[in-house]
């Protein structure tokens, strides 16, 4: 009996220094010093941050790919993407006061009280030093095949930052590079402290990227390595305390929750009525629908949901928001395989699956079924074509008869049990393949399989363990049907991009796209060249021309792209993603609504920045 | 005691091999999984609704921390870092160190699973002898069956029992995180209490799951003693009660230290059903959103410290077997 | 010469083993319910996909409350929840049995040929063991689910059979160890008999009700363990099973927080409960049968 004593005993101890162990590791001294007047102050905004779970041990650091630092509170820009599709360069004033666009670049007037949290002002060196850094990290050049001409590209390439006096800045475009974003590109760049982050930068930080830029190859080679070396250098920095210019300063993260304080050297603080701001880790959509129905966010972010789950939230109390996402699940076509090189068989099954059924379980509340097939989500297609372009497409309402027809003129036959065999007599078979963790593909698997196992075609859902094995599988053409994300926006060229692009074994060089349909990326294996409305056309150049043409310039060729697109079908648009929200007037007032696509696609510490977001 | 030392040594030396051999395992198993960390993330992030340039710098940054020299190279590379205690760098996480994140979790891991296995033993041993002493009657019965059926239910039907009631229903518990971040963390009565009300539900788990196990182990080996010709011996020989109740005690409790180490082993390497359910951001959750993330070093070294965690209860319990049982030590 | 003779009443009373096994079950009703569970289900494995082939479904009638037409409601596709919940007994049930088997063939002979032998075979065996202890079986087993396909009960049966079957062994080289200090086995050894018959007709029986135990008690672990992947949503599945309809519950339709998909949850979440209980209720009747010490006293 003794020794179960000690065993005890021992327990016990071993119990109480872990319990001492635990609260000491996470024992950090904050002095708020006025604690507990919190509500007369503004109160505290309880949300979620959708980028990033918070991980307790992730460092402070906008660079690193999964941070504790949060977009629009304390992670700050020059401006803020509206996302606006008729307008790439239209931005929300951030730490960037206004900006002119000149020939050369960019002038830039910071907000005359920008400072950060440790109360010195945000100067041309903090620019500077952040603009170096994204030449670390991947965003900002070098751009290949830059000859004086217009480039496509993701990447701005900058010469020179210089200090105007008075808060006024230039950022110069490497001369002989333009690219139609620079001014997007530059200005939504993070914006860290150059006392903080300078010193993790080598000194000759601008003569290296001078050396990237520079006509030498193998200079600017030896340039980008030693570039990328220090990139990984700086993603791993984990600053001591958070130095913000935002509205608010991360005070601290514990294993479930961000808390941060208004930052009140903020530029706009007057503006900024909560006194803090919680931030809320979470493992999966389930626990977030748990905060919305006990009524414990003041706002979340896009979540994908069941009805029930949306209605419940309601019934909690908040207000639903929509906002477009510009992204669409579509379910694509391998059309190396037969019989799925046949337009008419694609046709066919666009004819037989209810998108509406399909979307109802898939995402009954993140999704709106695409009214058309056109590559691009439904309020593109809607401001880029027509009333007369739009009602030339064809909509594939679902029509049996119709498939039937196409299928009978392909050659297909009906047996007596009513399944359909290939023209070669075989009994045609679909397998739907799907990638876990998409939990909406999956379940609208379901409906696809049973909507075309009763027209006659027997479909069983596959599903790949991970995505990354689904892309790899995917581009090694393994599946002739499979879901995919398509019509990513909100600019144009992208979405077509991800159609007619190095997934159909398009390339581009200098402007002029080559097709290959033995690529090893190429699984659509489209033709290189459709025909619509008699007229021959070349997607993946249309493509390659739209990446490098003004939107205001872009209508004829997106109308071409769009028609093309819905009547070849080298995928069908199931449903376009709706980012919808909930937010609940209990602490706050005066949230941004549906219709307010550019504030609701930005979080809300960028809300709080234009005055949104008040004290009830 | 010399032989003890010796004996010592040798476990010591025996679960240094089997650290090394797991080593390896992890290292070429988790090298063998297919995908990319970045392949993973960039459709995730088109899907939050970041810009695909937003979306490639980001996975470009992933890449830049994903090693390409050969494997074996690797291989050599982790065996010596390791020896500094160096667990390599995070890949989701770009750079972060490994053991700076576990570290980071594992005190939410151990500080439950320590409480949970306390109160189960104080309970389930305390359980145990009654069952086997009331055997025959229903209530000993009853208690069995208990034990057999709390041991046998797997830990997220009870995790997610609990919570239905608990928070679900009652809005008794908190369901998510491990304290109210508004509570400076500390030794004021708040913090800790919240730390207390967010541990309760993992902890009941914890010692839902365990308490079983010490009931039923307890039981069947007081009944194995009671048999025992030498406790019939010391009835027929009339030695005292509290003589013979030691005798008793000593040798049923002994299988216990097995029970021990394999519960404890059990209750670490399954705290991720827990800590997924109750979302408590212990080492189990590490692994669980490093396997999706496909973040191999932070999963290799999730996965290690696990392993060495029952590598280090099942030494200490042998040893304790060791000590209690002179049979075995022959 | 006490030790021979506790032999031969050993091996007296085991003879009429269908007969002490039908007084064992029956002497307790809770056995006998606890044998009607277990052959309940059983019976669903084998005969529920025949009833319900494929699963309807109805976009309109998405997370209905039960009713006449659907006796548990419907999940998130508009199938129907018992239906599923039937079907998916095949699965679960057929993946724990071979898991099982496997655990049980490797275990015994592992442990016997250890405890029994002890020395250098002893040894390497148990390192063996070890290692397969050492090795945490679920984190193995949700690192392996992104690398192999369980879509088949014999691939997930084998795995999980392979990552548990160091218990069993341990279990039955520690009784052995034990038994082996024992009078009768010397006394078996004594009079000359060879070390095959000293393991199977002595020591078998003997360590009988420790690795039957183990075998339903992990029968239950390992329906905990499968449905638990399919549960955290590591497994891709093709077909639906407990496991899947806890996933898509929680993770899809809300269960925690909305009163809709509560059927759908406490499904399966009743249907495991239930055979937990039958197989524990069982095991009592398990217990007594090979532990005469129980019923003697009793």
């Amino acid at each position: 009996m003794s020794r179960q004593r000690t065993l005890v005993a021992g327990l016990a101890a071993a119990v109480a220094l872990t319990a001492l162990s635990a609260c000491s590791s996470s024992a950090k001294k904050t002095n708020n010093g006025d604690g507990g007047g919190a509500k007369k102050d503004g109160g505290v905004y309880t949300s979620i941050d959708a980028n990033y779970q918070i991980t307790a041990g992730a460092p402070m650091n906008p660079f690193n790919s999964s941070p504790n630092m949060f977009l629009g509170y304390d992670q700050m820009r020059l401006g803020f993407d509206k996302y606006n599709p008729l307008d790439p360069n239209d931005l929300f004033p951030g730490l960037a006061a206004s900006w002119t666009a000149t020939d050369t670049g960019l002038t830039v007037q910071l907000q005359p009280n920008a400072k950060w949290s440790d109360g010195t002002p945000v100067t041309v060196a903090d620019i500077k030093t952040s603009l170096a850094i994204a030449y670390t990290q991947g965003t900002a050049g070098p751009v290949a095949g830059a000859g004086g001409t217009i480039v496509q590209g993701t990447n701005f390439e900058v010469s020179d930052v210089k200090d105007l006096g008075g808060g006024k800045i230039e950022i110069d475009q490497l001369p002989g590079v333009k690219n139609l974003y620079f001014q997007r590109l530059v200005l939504s760049a993070t914006i860290v402290n150059d006392k903080v982050y300078s010193p993790q930068l080598p000194a000759d930080i601008w003569t290296q990227i001078a050396a990237v830029q520079g006509p030498d190859p193998a200079a600017a080679k030896a340039a980008a390595d030693k570039l990328s070396a220090e990139g990984k250098t700086i993603a791993a920095f984990a600053p001591a305390k958070d130095v913000s210019a935002g509205p608010f300063v991360l005070t601290r993260v514990g294993p479930g929750e961000a808390l941060l304080d208004r930052n009140q050297y903020f530029f706009a603080v007057d503006k900024v009525a909560p006194k803090q701001v919680i931030l809320r880790h979470y493992t999966g959509n389930q626990q977030i629908w748990g905060f919305l129905t006990n009524g414990e966010l003041d706002s979340s972010p896009y979540t994908s949901m069941p009805t029930n789950i949306a209605d419940q939230v309601v019934k909690a109390g908040y207000t639903r928001t929509d906002a477009p996402s510009y992204v669409s699940a579509s379910i694509a076509f391998n059309e190396k395989q037969a019989p799925y090189n046949n337009t008419a068989v694609r046709q066919a099954l666009a004819y037989v699956i209810d998108r509406d059924a399909v979307t109802k379980v898939g995402e009954p509340v993140g999704g709106i079924a695409a009214p058309y097939t056109t590559g691009l989500i439904g309020s593109q297609t809607d401001a880029f074509l027509s009333s007369d372009q739009k009602s030339a497409l064809n909509a594939y309402k679902p029509d049996p008869a119709k498939a039937a027809s196409l299928l009978q003129g392909a050659g297909f036959t009906k047996d007596g049990a009513g399944q359909w065999h290939l023209p070669d007599g075989s009994p045609w078979t679909i397998t739907l393949q799907t990638v876990n963790g998409f939990s909406d593909w999956i379940a609208a698997s379901t409906i696809v399989a049973n909507e075309l196992t009763a027209f006659g075609i027997k479909t069983t859902p596959a599903i790949t363990a991970d995505f990354a094995t689904y892309q790899k599988e995917m581009g090694a053409g393994k599946y002739a049907v499979g879901w995919w994300l398509t019509a990513l926006g909100p600019q144009t060229d992208k979405a077509y991009n991800r159609i007619y692009g190095a997934a159909d074994g398009f390339s581009v060089v200098n402007g002029k796209a080559t097709h290959s349909d033995t690529s090893p990326a190429n699984w659509f294996h489209t033709p290189a060249t459709y025909t619509v409305n008699g007229q021959t056309i070349d997607p993946g150049q249309l493509t390659a021309d739209l990446s490098v043409t003004p939107v205001a310039d872009q209508k004829p060729i997106i109308a071409q792209l769009a028609a093309a697109t819905n009547q070849e079908l080298p995928m069908i648009q199931i449903w376009n993603y709706t980012k919808v929200g909930f937010f609940t007037e209990k602490h706050f007032t005066n949230f941004p609504k549906t219709g307010s696509d550019a504030l609701l696609l930005n979080p809300p510490g960028v809300w709080m920045m234009q005055g949104y977001i008040q004290a009830k | 005691m010399t032989g003890f030392a010796r004996r010592l040594a040798g476990k010591l030396l025996a679960g240094l091999v089997m650290v090394w051999v797991v080593v390896t395992f992890t290292f070429f198993l988790v090298h063998a999984l297919p995908g990319k960390p970045g392949d993973v993330q960039y459709e995730s992030y088109i899907m939050q609704g970041f810009n695909p340039e937003e979306a490639r710098a980001k996975v470009t940054a992933v890449y830049g921390f994903t090693s390409h020299d050969p494997l074996f190279s690797q291989y050599l590379g982790y065996l010596g870092r390791l020896l500094h205690g160096d667990l390599g760098q995070s890949v989701y996480y770009s750079g972060v160190p490994v053991s700076h994140l576990i570290w980071s979790a594992l005190p939410w891991t151990v500080l439950p699973v320590l409480t949970g296995l306390l109160v189960s033993f104080l309970i389930g041993v305390i359980a145990g002898v009654i069952a086997a002493v009331k055997r025959s009657s229903r209530w000993g019965g009853l208690l069995s069956v208990s034990g057999s059926l709390v041991a046998g239910v797997p830990s997220f039907v009870l995790a997610l029992l609990l919570l239905l009631v608990f928070h679900t229903e009652w809005h008794l518990l908190p369901d998510a995180g491990t304290s109210d971040i508004t509570l400076e963390p500390g030794w004021s009565p708040e913090y800790v209490g919240s730390v207390v009300q967010h541990a309760v539900l993992p902890v009941i788990s914890y010692a839902l799951l365990s308490y079983g196990g010490w009931l039923l182990a307890m039981k069947s080996s007081v009944i194995t003693v009671l048999g025992d010709d030498f406790i019939l011996a010391s009835e027929l020989r009339g030695l005292a009660p509290v003589t013979r109740a030691r005798y008793i005690g000593r040798n049923a409790i002994l299988p216990l230290f097995t029970v021990l180490a394999l519960s404890f082993g059990i209750m670490f390497a399954g705290s991720f059903f827990i800590e997924q359910t109750f979302d408590y951001p212990g080492l189990g959750e590490l692994l669980l959103k490093s396997i999706g993330v496909r973040d191999y070093p932070v999963m290799a070294g999730a996965f290690l410290l696990i392993t060495v965690a029952i590598i280090a209860a099942n030494i200490v319990a042998d040893l304790c077997y060791t000590l209690i049982d002179p049979r075995v030590r022959r | 010469m006490a030790a021979t003779a506790a032999l031969s009443t050993r091996l007296r009373n085991r003879r009429p083993a269908l007969n002490a096994f039908r007084k064992a079950v029956t002497r307790k009703p809770g056995r006998l319910i606890g044998l009607g569970i277990i052959l309940f289900f059983v019976l669903l494995a084998i005969c529920g996909p025949w009833f319900y082939g494929s699963l309807a479904v109805d976009p309109n009638a998405i997370y209905a409350a039960p009713s006449a037409d659907h006796w548990l409601g419907t999940d998130f596709a508009g199938s129907d929840v018992f239906q599923e919940v039937v079907v998916g007994a095949r699965y679960v049930l057929s993946t724990a049995a071979l898991a099982a088997l496997f655990t049980s063939v490797l275990g015994i002979t592992v442990g016997l040929l250890a405890g029994y032998h002890r020395g250098f075979l002893d040894s390497a065996l148990m390192r063996v063991t070890d290692f397969v202890l050492t090795i945490p079986g679920l984190p193995l087993l949700i690192i392996l689910s992104t690398v192999w396909s369980f879509g088949s009960p014999w691939q997930m049966g084998l795995v999980l059979g392979l990552t548990g079957w160091g218990g069993v062994a341990r279990a039955v080289r520690s009784q052995a160890l034990t038994l082996r200090e024992r009078g009768f086995l010397e006394a078996a050894r004594g009079l000359g008999l060879p070390s095959r018959h000293i393991i199977v007709k002595e020591l078998l029986p003997n360590i009988a009700p420790y690795v039957a135990m183990h075998l339903l008690l992990s029968v239950i672990a390992f329906i905990g363990a499968e449905v638990g992947l399919f549960f955290l949503g590591l497994v891709p599945f093709s077909s639906t099973n407990w496991g899947v309809m806890l996933n898509q519950a929680v993770f899809s339709g809300g269960a925690m927080n909305s009163p809709d998909a509560l059927v759908y949850l406490l499904s399966p979440l009743v249907c495991i409960l239930l055979l937990t209980l039958g197989i524990v209720l069982f095991l009592d009747a398990i217990d007594e049968l090979f532990n005469p010490r129980l019923r003697e006293r009793a």
